[in-house]
């Protein structure tokens, strides 16, 4: 399985990358972070083809997807 | 700890404490852009074996600007407004080697800097040109632009905005580009494909990527960029389709004599000549 990374210090919730993800493995959080944004996180990583348009889409280069072993 | 792949190219510690996060507003198109420029930087290095200190990228005033001032591990001039083409030529001069990009937004090049965006384009000065046209003035207030399209709503024309816009890449096509290309913010690899065609390409390159400002189009960021997949059409489709869209897409790609290349010709002649009137003077 993919695995999901997102650096809380850069990202500013604008949720592009939830809406691009194809597979829809990536939801916005239910909580606000410290800083008053909303981050995505992870619906169901076992979908995720890592396509790599989250990554391509950040404006913050806040996300990233790690390849899983399987 | 996996990072995203292109903070390699970008310094996140300066010497006054960390740089990032980047200062655009949240979902702002400029980042988007820089993204999409450093993957194809990336694939520009890794595939044609450029190195890293042949890229020179310098930008002009506005939130475009602010790409180069900051953030990247590359050598770059932040520099006045509208004139960064002419900085990029001065630079050019000195090193013909230099793999040049420049950030301009549309208030840069299509207003202030008009005249050095349309004379770099006829000169055909090996650059590439990036601009991101929001259709805003967005750092001063979002004031309407020379790009604004007829029958927007900004802070200056509260009743629809009645003049006709500017289309940038006509501009740069009659100046006398060698490519010039459109694309938006939703249009990833197609904008990383220009970018590449564009820094390989002798010649100006003249690529327009429309962007999104969710402060002063008061929308959000997702939503422009479903506005942006909606409302633009293919070039290819365009000429048969009655719909009235943003045409998208590559509007030319030419090979012409690029301005260094021209000049280094009446260098050789001239080198040619000398080298017969030596030889004459030892006959």
């Amino acid at each position: 399985m993919n695995k999901l990374w997102i650096d809380e210090r850069y990202c500013k919730g604008c949720l592009i990358c939830v809406d691009v993800c194809p597979t829809k493995a990536l939801k916005a959080s239910p909580e606000i972070n410290a800083k008053g944004y909303i981050l995505p996180t992870e619906s169901d990583m076992e979908r995720c083809k890592r396509c790599g348009l989250c990554e391509l889409m950040c404006p913050d280069f806040a996300i990233a997807i790690e390849e899983g072993e399987d | 700890m996996k990072k995203h792949p292109m903070l390699k190219y970008l310094k996140e510690e300066g010497p006054l404490g960390p740089r990032m996060p980047l200062i655009f507003c949240p979902g702002c198109g400029s980042g988007q852009v820089l993204n999409y420029t450093l993957h194809a930087v990336d694939r520009v290095i890794q595939e044609d074996g450029i190195r890293r200190e042949n890229f020179l990228f310098i930008s002009g005033i506005g939130c475009s600007g602010r790409i180069t001032s900051h953030y990247l591990n590359f050598d770059s001039a932040w520099t006045i407004h509208g004139r960064a083409p002419a900085v990029a030529t001065g630079a050019l001069l000195a090193n013909p080697a230099f793999k040049i990009i420049v950030f301009t937004g549309d208030g840069d090049a299509g207003s202030i800097g008009g005249n050095h965006f349309i004379h770099a384009c006829r000169r055909n000065i090996d650059m590439t040109i990036l601009c991101l046209n929001n259709g805003l003035y967005g750092m001063t207030g979002g004031q309407h632009a020379p790009t604004t399209p007829i029958g927007t709503i900004t802070t200056t024309t509260p009743y629809r905005n009645r003049e006709a816009a500017f289309d940038l890449c006509k501009l740069a096509e009659v100046a006398g580009a060698s490519y010039v290309a459109r694309w938006t913010t939703a249009h990833p690899r197609q904008v990383i494909r220009s970018i590449v065609k564009g820094i390989r390409k002798r010649g100006t390159a003249f690529i327009e990527i429309l962007s999104q400002c969710p402060v002063h189009e008061r929308m959000s960021p997702v939503a422009i960029l479903k506005r942006f997949r909606r409302d633009t059409i293919q070039i290819g489709k365009a000429r048969e389709s009655a719909e009235r869209k943003t045409t998208i897409g590559e509007f030319c790609d030419l090979t012409k004599a690029e301005w260094n290349e021209s000049y280094q010709g009446i260098i050789d002649q001239f080198l040619i000549n000398s080298d017969t009137a030596n030889e004459q003077i030892v006959d």
